[in-house]
């Protein structure tokens, strides 16, 4: 186009430039749809296979390793054994070990929100989402099974009851550092509460009671349900000294 | 020891080989001799683990005295036959061996295999084979070439395309870009006819995922159109923080056959290192499990397999091991987070002057070492078990102070020793009062 001099030659151009512009970002947009598509039917295939082939797959390891690569790029998760009837009946075969391996990384990759604890129902809602394609439900009662295969390897994962609600605690207590943010913020009263540390630290209702009943049990805090407010205090004398909290007594 | 005749093979820190990108571990054999009849100069490699991989046989020395393994590999490259099964009345008391030719150094030597462990010869010749016809150490450097003229017809903007097809205008970048499409279309549908189409055009696909996944990603960041894409990227990051650590040549019950377990806890001590770095080296067992079998895709191990893999540990020099609590949680530590520099660290914990005189609770070791208080417990009460410590039980809660009766002279209970810490300690008193 030959540029044409005047305030109409500049509007003409400026209006091609709008123009190519609306072009390119509609070409962009379908490039994204179709690559998108492209992808779906990719990982229906892979996720196809994964569950077909399973055993020729695992038969050649150069194979093996291409299709893992394949399924990590495009975010298939390459476990997807049907539960099968005897699976259900018996409890062999991959099935459980597959849910396992799952539990946990759902476990692991919620971690740094709950604090390694999350309910049954939270937990099956997760790996029900993970298992779209094998377009098969996980009761609570397959997740209980597959952490009971879990056992071998020590107490590491286990189901508490808090009020009715059932959950799953993947941080062992010797390997729990909420009990030091709920010591580090006892330090300053020498006690908190369960809404304290709900309020300060930004924890869930369950994750407070069973951090602050495991420090009971260990025999690091003292309960006080005498106080005119009604709530349950927990005390720490082990952060604050004495005279701290005879003073704070006196207020 | 080989080193004239054969390159020395790179081994891990818990004796496993290094392997190549693209490198596969096929089988493996224990107490393997490699030697060479009519060359007295070669040398004679007395029992040792023989792992054939995609692109190598590879011999390590089987554990012995000296601390670091050797080993050394023949290149599949350098095969150039491969003597078929002599069966005779005589080889069926012998050990079964099998020769094969090989060049190396510009030599044609005949290799001799002499296998001492009970082991399959049959199935392991034919995985030799087979690896050796497959001739998958092509692939890495045919690879190199095409895989940068690929990344070009990725990008949607060039070369190889516009040769073919003359571009005009914007019709023609149009016209491209559905060419484009119908292409990986048709290879996409080709690629998943069947297994064996999968498996020839299993190259292509990997590349075509990888071209997806950063086209993606990059639209999703620079476009955000809306929450669909924001899923998919969220789900692939946690996909990635598991599977980035992949472990491209698992071992498998299939490839090391009576080896498993050793060589299943060697891989496992190569792996725990990253995770137990990141997790400030210690992490509970079930964590691993999950980690471990992650990197292995499809070839789950059992949480028997993985916890007998770590009682092995103790077997081998290396640098982590497995620990159990009362409480029944087992987690992997690495040794230098061991007992020694923890008992250090307590130590100079309570030998400052606050401390010795009021001594410190299992809370006040959480704080200072950065542990849980559960665990704190537990290494106090391992240092005065260890006689560190005394233990004060009080109305004020369980204290441990530093223990001073170690330097209380029995014979003479009112001598302070210059410099000890029962010096420091009456110091830190007196000065209190």
């Amino acid at each position: 186009m030959r540029r044409r001099p005047g305030i109409g030659g500049l509007q003409n151009a400026a209006a091609a430039r709008d123009q190519y512009r609306l072009l390119g970002e509609n070409v962009a947009k379908l490039r994204t749809d179709l690559m998108k598509e492209q992808l779906a039917t990719f990982r229906s295939q892979l996720e196809d296979f994964a569950r077909k082939h399973k055993n020729d797959i695992r038969k050649n390891p150069a194979f093996r390793a291409q299709f893992h690569e394949m399924c990590a790029k495009v975010g298939v998760d390459p476990l997807a054994s049907n539960k099968g009837f005897w699976a259900e009946l018996l409890g062999i075969g991959d099935f459980y070990y597959e849910l396992g391996v799952q539990i946990i990384e759902v476990c692991l990759a919620t971690r740094p929100h709950n604090g390694g604890l999350i309910s049954l129902d939270d937990l099956c809602k997760l790996l029900g989402q993970r298992r779209k394609a094998v377009r098969e439900t996980i009761s609570e009662d397959d997740c209980l099974r597959a952490i009971s295969k879990l056992k071998v390897l020590g107490s590491g994962y286990e189901v508490i009851t808090v009020g009715k609600r059932k959950l799953v605690r993947s941080v062992p207590t010797e390997l729990n550092k909420d009990h030091n943010e709920i010591l580090e913020l006892a330090q300053a009263q020498g006690f908190v509460t369960v809404d304290e540390v709900q309020r300060r630290l930004n924890w869930s209702s369950g994750r407070a009671t069973d951090a602050l009943e495991t420090l009971l049990e260990e025999g690091l805090a003292m309960i006080d349900d005498g106080h005119r407010d009604g709530r349950r205090r927990y005390w720490f004398p082990c952060v604050s000294s004495v005279s701290s909290y005879v003073g704070t007594d006196a207020l | 020891m080989a080193g004239n005749w054969l390159p020395a093979a790179q081994l891990t820190g818990s004796g496993r080989p290094v392997l190549e990108p693209g490198e596969v571990e096929c089988s493996l054999l224990s107490s393997v001799d490699l030697l060479s009849e009519e060359n007295p100069n070669f040398p004679h490699l007395k029992s040792g683990l023989l792992i054939l991989t995609t692109h190598r046989l590879i011999w390590v020395q089987e554990s012995s005295t000296t601390s670091p393994p050797t080993a050394v590999f023949i290149p599949l490259s350098a095969v150039t036959h491969i003597f078929s099964l002599k069966k005779s009345i005589k080889s069926m008391f012998a050990s079964p061996r099998f020769r094969f030719q090989a060049s190396l150094k510009g030599m044609m030597v005949v290799i001799t295999l002499i296998l001492r462990g009970k082991s399959d010869i049959d199935s392991f010749l034919e995985k030799f084979w087979e690896a050796w016809r497959r001739k998958a150490w092509e692939d890495g450097v045919v690879k190199s070439g095409p895989e940068v003229s690929g990344s070009g017809h990725g990008s949607g903007g060039d070369g190889g395309f516009a040769v073919r097809m003359p571009v005009v205008g914007v019709a023609g970048i149009l016209r491209k870009e559905q060419e484009m499409w119908e292409n990986t279309d048709k290879s996409l549908q080709d690629a998943f006819q069947d297994l064996n189409a999968l498996m020839g055009k299993a190259k292509e696909m990997v590349m075509l995922a990888e071209r997806m996944r950063t086209k993606l990603l990059s639209g999703s960041t620079s476009q955000a159109t809306g929450t669909n894409d924001e899923e998919i990227g969220t789900k692939e990051e946690m996909q990635e923080l598991l599977l980035s650590v992949g472990i491209v040549s698992p071992v498998t019950k299939e490839s090391a056959g009576a080896l498993y377990h050793q060589q299943l806890s060697r891989q496992l001590a190569d792996f725990v290192k990253i995770p137990l770095e990141r997790s400030g080296g210690m992490i509970n067992l079930i964590d691993i499990y999950c980690l471990f079998n992650r990197a292995r895709g499809t070839e789950l191990i059992s949480p028997d397999d993985l916890l007998r893999a770590c009682s092995l540990w103790e077997k081998f020099d290396v640098p982590v091991m497995l620990r159990k609590f009362d409480s029944d949680v087992m987690v992997i530590q690495s040794k230098s987070h061991s007992d020694d520099e923890v008992f250090t660290r307590i130590r100079s914990l309570v030998t400052t002057p606050d401390t010795l005189r009021a001594g410190i609770t299992a809370s006040d070791a959480a704080m200072t070492l950065g542990i849980a208080p559960a665990m704190a417990k537990e290494h106090l009460l391992a240092a005065e078990a260890k006689g560190l410590l005394c233990r004060d039980v009080s109305p004020d809660g369980f204290r441990f102070f530093v223990n001073l009766l170690q330097e209380i002279d029995a014979d003479d209970i009112f001598l302070v020793k210059e410099y000890g810490i029962y010096h420091t300690w009456i110091k830190a008193i007196s000065a209190a009062r």
